[in-house]
Parts: C-alpha cells; structure tokens; sequence
C-alpha cells in the first residue's frame, strides 16, 4: 500500500484519536504494521489506535442485541441497555500498580437496575437521572448479580427524549433499619444507627467540579462498614447518628454505606457499645455477607497454597515476580519478602487468607532471615516446607478485611495469632450444657 | 451453574463413629460437582478433619510409588487413611510419620459399599501432619462442640413437623448443614441412637477433663456404634471367599502374569481366576476395587497391571 492509499486510513485513525498524532508518526506505524509485520488493514488501525489509547469506533457501529435491564443474565458479550443513570461516581483504582479512574454506578430501566462500570472513561459525563443509551456493553455475575461493564469497544450517548421511571427496587420506599453487622451487597435502602469512629474530607472531581465526600468508618455493636456522605453532615468522630435512606454498595465484596443526596441523619443521644476492634465471626457469617471491614476469624489452617514461603517482589509496583519476572515491569531486580498463602477453616467453611511478613514470622517463629539462610543452605522448597509445617492445622485468629469472588472469601490478613484455647474451661463448658439437656 | 467455581468444601469436625457410620452417599451427577457422604446427624461431608493416634501405617504400593494405609484412632474407634500419589503433599509427610504419634489430617472422604450394603468409608488425606497431645485436645473438644450442636439440631428439626431447608436456615443452620440435616432425616430412615454420640462426647470430655467424674450414664461397654471396619476382611460375595480373599489371589495372579511387564493379559487372568473359584463378575468387580484402591491400573484394555 502506497502513501497515496494510506491517506484515508490516517485521517480515520485521526478521526478517533482526536488529531493527537500526527500525520507522519501514524504513517510510520502504519507501514510497520502493513509491511513489515504484514497485518491486514483493519487489525493494523485496530492496533494503532488502541495503541494510541482511543476507543475503537469499528466495532461500536455494528447492530447488537438490545435488552432491558431484568432480561440481563450476566454472560451478555455485547449489548446494549438504554437506561438512566440512579447513582455515578468516579473512582481512583489501582491497575498493575498504576492509579487509573473509572466511573461506575447504578444504573436502570423500568423493569430493574444494575450496576454499571466504565472502564475506559475518558471525557465520558454521565448526569444523574439523565438516559443513556449504553452501547457494547458486557456483562458479568457477581455474587448472583448482574454487572454491566462498558470497556474500549464500548459507547455512552445521551438518550435525548427518552423518559424513563425506573422503579424503586426492594424495600426502598420503605428504608429497613438494619444492624450493621448484617448489612450485605444488593439490599435496597436501609437506615442505619452507628458510632462514627472516624471522618475524613475527601475532595474528589466529580463531572468537572470539584466535591468534597466525609468518608470514615461507622459502627455498632454488631460490626462496622466504611461509608461516603455526599453532603456535609457535620459529621464528627465519637458521635451517634442515625442515618435513614442510606443505600449499600460494594466494592469487591466490601459493602459501603452510602449516604446520599436522599439521606437525612439525625444525632442520637446515649452512646453504643462499640466494639472498636474487630468484629468475630464464622466464615459462614462472612460467606453469606460477602465481606467487610476489620473481621476476624478463628479456624485451622488446613492448607498451605502455591507462593507461599520466600518471594520476590517487584521494585516498583510491589507486586510478587513470577520466575524472576514481573508480568508489568519485566526483568527486575526483586526485593525479598516473605508471606504465607493459607486456607483456613473453622468448621462452617473455609476462607483463603494472606499473611504479610509479620505474622507469617510470628505465627511459625521464623523470620525472614533464617527462612533465607535455610533456603540458601538447602533449597526454597526445603525453607517453605519447614514454614509449612509449623502452621499446618494448628489453630490461628486472624484480622483484616475480606472481599469475595468466585473461588469464595478471602482476607488480606492485618494481624494473626495462633489460638491458646483454654481448653479446661472450654470442656466444663459443654460439659455443663450437654448434663443440663440430657 | 454453567461455569460456577464451587467454593472449597469445609472440613467436618466429626468423631470416627459418626464418619463410619455414614452410608448416604449424594454422587456428583456433573464434571467438577462434589461427592458427599451424609452421617447419621446431617453432616453433608466432602471433606473431614480429623486427629488421633496413628497406630499403624503399611505400604501397599511399591519402594518407587507408596501408598499408604494407616489408622488413626480417635475416642471410640478410628479413621481409615489411603494416602497415594494423587495427595502428594500428604505423601510426602507420610514418609516422616511413624506410628504410634498423634497425627491431624484434612482430606476428602470416600465411601465403598460392599454387596451386603454395609458401607466403608475412608479418608484421603491431602495433608496430614505430627500434632502434639494439646493440639489433640483441641480437636477432641471442637469435635465434641461439633457433634453436640448436630445432635441438638437434629432433635429440634424433629420437633418441627415437614421442615423444609428455609425453616432450618431461620433456626441458623447454614444451608449446607439445613440440607444434609434433612437428607439424613429423610433417608436413614429414624432418628440415630443418641446413645452412640453421647458417649463419645463423654469419651471424649473424660480425656479432656481427667479430674472430673464426666459420666453421662453410659458404662463403658455399651456398643459403639458401627461395626469395626476393615477393608481387608471384608465379607464378600456368593463364591464363599472373602473380598478380601480374592483380592490377594487377583494380586498374586497379576504378578504371575505379568511376565514381560506390560501387565497381566485379561484373557489369561479370567481363565486363572475363574480357576480359583473368582467368577467373571467377580473379577471385574474386585478389579474396579483394586483400581479405586490405586493398587491396579489397566495399560491398555487387554491388560491389568499392578502399580
């Protein structure tokens, strides 16, 4: 292909990528890929302007299926939803070790709602109770819920005319006070009575506009979850509220408290007996919930996974080498670390939970060093074995947070303990109960 | 579920009695779905936990490839361990592990039924470790916890007439203990013999509590539940021999026959077998035995070979 016939295929690829390159560098790229890599065309522009990080148009004009929101089953490729926006926010998340912003929400129709990912946001502002048409969409099943993701290939337009009722979904009308141990992904409106244990400003830019959120953490007696107040509350740290039409949302299992623009708080006099520390509970609890803030559980370590034992982390985004290399970074110098990869079960299931170098030194009684010096002496395999059995089924608390997905729980584990049970007092215990029922 | 990863199974608390005594088996019906064995108190068990005193540990494989038996005892019986080289992690610990020390292992539970019903149940350990006497002692009280709380379940789901699985998920069971609670409800036809359980917690607490008098009213000859299992003297079938009986023949011919070690031909052992009295049937069926047990495999169609 010659310059002359390569012209059309810049300007189009100029069309996508908004003139941010020039004419010569995408002729360039353009012959690489044509002559020297011998690429047709169309996968050519694909990759240059994927490259370039533009959204692909190519595939955005081609006809889909389109559904109302209840017919989504979670498996949909491409779709597309026409739906107004109930809920958006930005968000800042970390990818491969770089901070990237994403917008996600709920989003609905009149037969139900969903909530929504743009991956690739872009310019992309999306106006609360405005309709879109959501265009090559995918669709995901989290925790038996749709999810709607819009990535690269995706494409938002303004529904201009449409009027849309979404209906309010479960119990909304009627906000249910919950206890905030019990709160769960999916539940509709609630109304909520905590401590506030903590408060902090955030600012954030929310479409153009900068915004300040009061995030923290609220508690009662039953459990604690962080929540984002999207209005200035006045919220101060130590003080009771109560706070109605309050609606959950999750973050990878987390459930937040959101207290939105519908939400009233009131200041509640007396105080509630908040356990500050952490929440204890079985890992079913925390199976049926999902996850949460500062849980702990108790259980035997009944396995030890794969990566276990002394690592390599990579220098810049601190994630573990695999086989000296880091899948972002390539070959790096790596810095040593040491972790345990556990299962742990307490009898009512099992959860996946990680030790830091900490408490992977405290609960075997090994440190970094001599793990290094064993492993120099007589190999990794040896190092990790001896880690391995000084852990296997014995019996550990730990902390931290938990998040959820498809292979069930796990904890990134804050603190850890092997479990002293006093076990003459635990026996009279039933001992007493099973003589007083028989 | 098209695609759903099932989250790993829990490891059941339960004394051996109660795991022996299991003949209810919920077989997988699809790739990937588990297998459970349901005891007589509703545990729906995949996989066990469970600890004891290993009191003997033989290798029925070969120097190059172990596979091990074991038998591990616990109040008022014990565990029948098969470790082989599809548990590689508990292999290797097997070979440090000598009898008699107190051992804890998780592993997937495995049932066998014989022609005359009774059912054999066994664990597969996939990891196993040497435990000291207060680690036991843990076990030995959760275990009890465990067996005392299915038992107090399993007398109120009584109670409630045509419960179905949300009732019992209202009283707080979970729904894997709601379901196994009632299958076991359903199908083992009564109520167990509390009897049985409640002595092995007394068992159990008297070893916990040394000083105090625990004594739930069971002297110490009352039967303890199911018979003594052992998969080597099975009774068998029709032809008068033992399973176990014929298993040693079926081995011994396969060492016979293997002369050029690509196996033992399946025409030659049928005419061998059947000349020591194994029936056609029968061969096939203590072949599948011997398979299940990891101690054969068959090469090609035409041959049997031991491992």
């Amino acid at each position: 292909m010659n310059n002359t016939e390569l012209t059309p295929h810049i300007e189009e690829i100029k069309r996508v990528l908004g003139n941010r390159i020039d004419d010569e560098q995408l002729e360039a790229e353009l012959n690489k890929y044509l002559n020297d890599y011998h690429v047709d065309i169309t996968a050519a522009k694909r990759g240059i302007i994927r490259k370039y990080g533009g959204a692909d148009t190519g595939f955005a004009t081609s006809a889909n299926a389109s559904k109302k929101v209840a017919d989504l089953t979670g498996t949909e490729q491409n779709v597309d939803v026409t739906a107004k926006i109930v809920y958006v926010e930005a968000k800042e998340i970390t990818v491969k070790g770089l901070s990237k912003t994403i917008v996600s929400g709920i989003l609905g129709d009149d037969t139900g709602t969903a909530s929504f990912t743009i991956w690739e946001p872009g310019s992309v502002q999306l106006d609360k109770g405005s309709v879109y048409n959501f265009r090559n969409c995918y669709c995901k099943l989290w925790n038996d819920r749709v999810q709607i993701n819009i990535g690269n290939r995706g494409k938002i337009e303004a529904a201009n005319g449409v009027e849309i009722e979404v209906p309010n979904t479960g119990a909304s009308l009627s906000a249910s006070d919950v206890k905030i141990g019990d709160i769960r992904e999916g539940m509709g409106n609630v109304n909520v009575t905590g401590k506030i244990l903590s408060v902090e400003a955030r600012k954030i830019n929310s479409r153009g506009e900068e915004k300040v959120v009061y995030s923290g953490i609220i508690a009662d007696e039953t459990g604690k979850v962080q929540y984002s107040a999207w209005h200035d509350f006045g919220l101060k740290e130590g003080e009771v509220v109560n706070a109605k039409n309050c609606y959950i949302r999750a973050w990878k299992g987390i459930p937040q408290l959101n207290i939105g623009d519908r939400a009233q708080i009131d200041r509640v006099d007396g105080s509630i007996d908040v356990d500050e520390g952490a929440s204890v509970k079985t890992v079913a609890e925390v199976t049926r919930i999902g996850g949460g803030l500062d849980i702990t559980v108790e259980g035997v370590i009944v396995d030890v996974k794969n990566g276990s034992g002394l690592i390599k982390r990579c220098p810049q985004c601190n994630r573990s080498l695999m086989n000296g290399l880091c899948t972002t970074h390539g070959a790096v110098d790596g810095v040593q670390d040491l972790r345990m990869k556990i299962v742990v079960d307490d009898g009512t299931g099992a959860i996946g939970a990680i030790l830091n170098r900490g408490d992977t030194e405290k609960v075997t009684g090994i440190s970094m060093a001599s793990a290094q010096g064993l492993a120099s002496a007589r190999g990794e395999g040896v190092a990790t074995r001896e880690l391995t059995g000084r852990i296997l089924l014995r019996k550990v608390r730990i902390t931290g947070n938990v998040m959820s997905d498809d292979y069930g729980p796990s904890m990134i584990v804050r603190s850890a303990d092997v479990v002293e049970t006093d076990i003459q007092a635990e026996a009279e215990k039933l001992l007493a109960e099973v003589e007083g029922a028989i | 579920m098209n695609g759903k990863i099932s989250p790993r199974e829990t490891a059941w608390r339960v004394f051996s009695n109660e795991l022996n005594s299991s003949s209810l088996e919920i077989k997988a019906t699809e790739e990937k779905m588990p297998s459970y064995l349901v005891s007589p108190l509703g545990a729906k068990i995949n996989r066990v936990l469970v600890a004891g005193t290993m009191t003997e540990k033989s290798n029925s494989g070969s120097e190059e490839e172990p596979m091990w038996r074991a038998r591990v005892q616990d109040v008022n019986g014990q565990f029948f361990l098969n470790v082989g080289r599809f548990q590689p992690d508990a292999l290797a610990a097997m070979a440090d592990i000598e009898p008699p020390c107190f051992v804890a292992a998780v592993g997937r539970v495995r049932a066998y039924t014989a022609d005359d019903g009774r059912t054999f149940v066994s664990v597969r350990p996939e990891r196993i470790v040497k435990i000291d006497e207060a680690t036991l002692n843990e076990w030995l009280l959760d275990t009890a916890a465990s067996t005392w709380t299915r038992m107090k379940w399993m007398r109120e789901v009584v109670s409630v007439p045509d419960a179905k699985v949300p009732d019992l998920i209202k009283m707080g069971m979970s729904p894997v203990q709601a379901e196994g609670m009632l299958y076991a409800l359903d199908n083992y036809g009564s109520m167990p013999d509390s009897a049985v359980y409640l002595k092995t917690i007394q068992n159990a607490l008297r070893r916990l509590l040394p000083e105090k008098e625990v004594d739930f009213g069971f002297p110490d000859g009352v039967e303890d539940g199911p018979d003594e299992i052992d998969l080597d003297e099975e009774s068998g079938s029709g032809s008068g021999q033992t399973h176990g009986q014929m298993e040693d023949i079926i081995l011994n011919l396969l060492d016979e026959l293997d002369t050029d070690g690509k196996g033992a031909p399946r025409d030659e052992l049928e005419r061998r077998a059947e000349a020591e009295g194994i029936s056609g049937i029968e061969l096939e069926e203590i072949s599948n035995i011997l398979m299940d047990k990891g101690l054969v495999y068959e090469p090609n169609l035409r041959y049997l070979k031991r491992i």
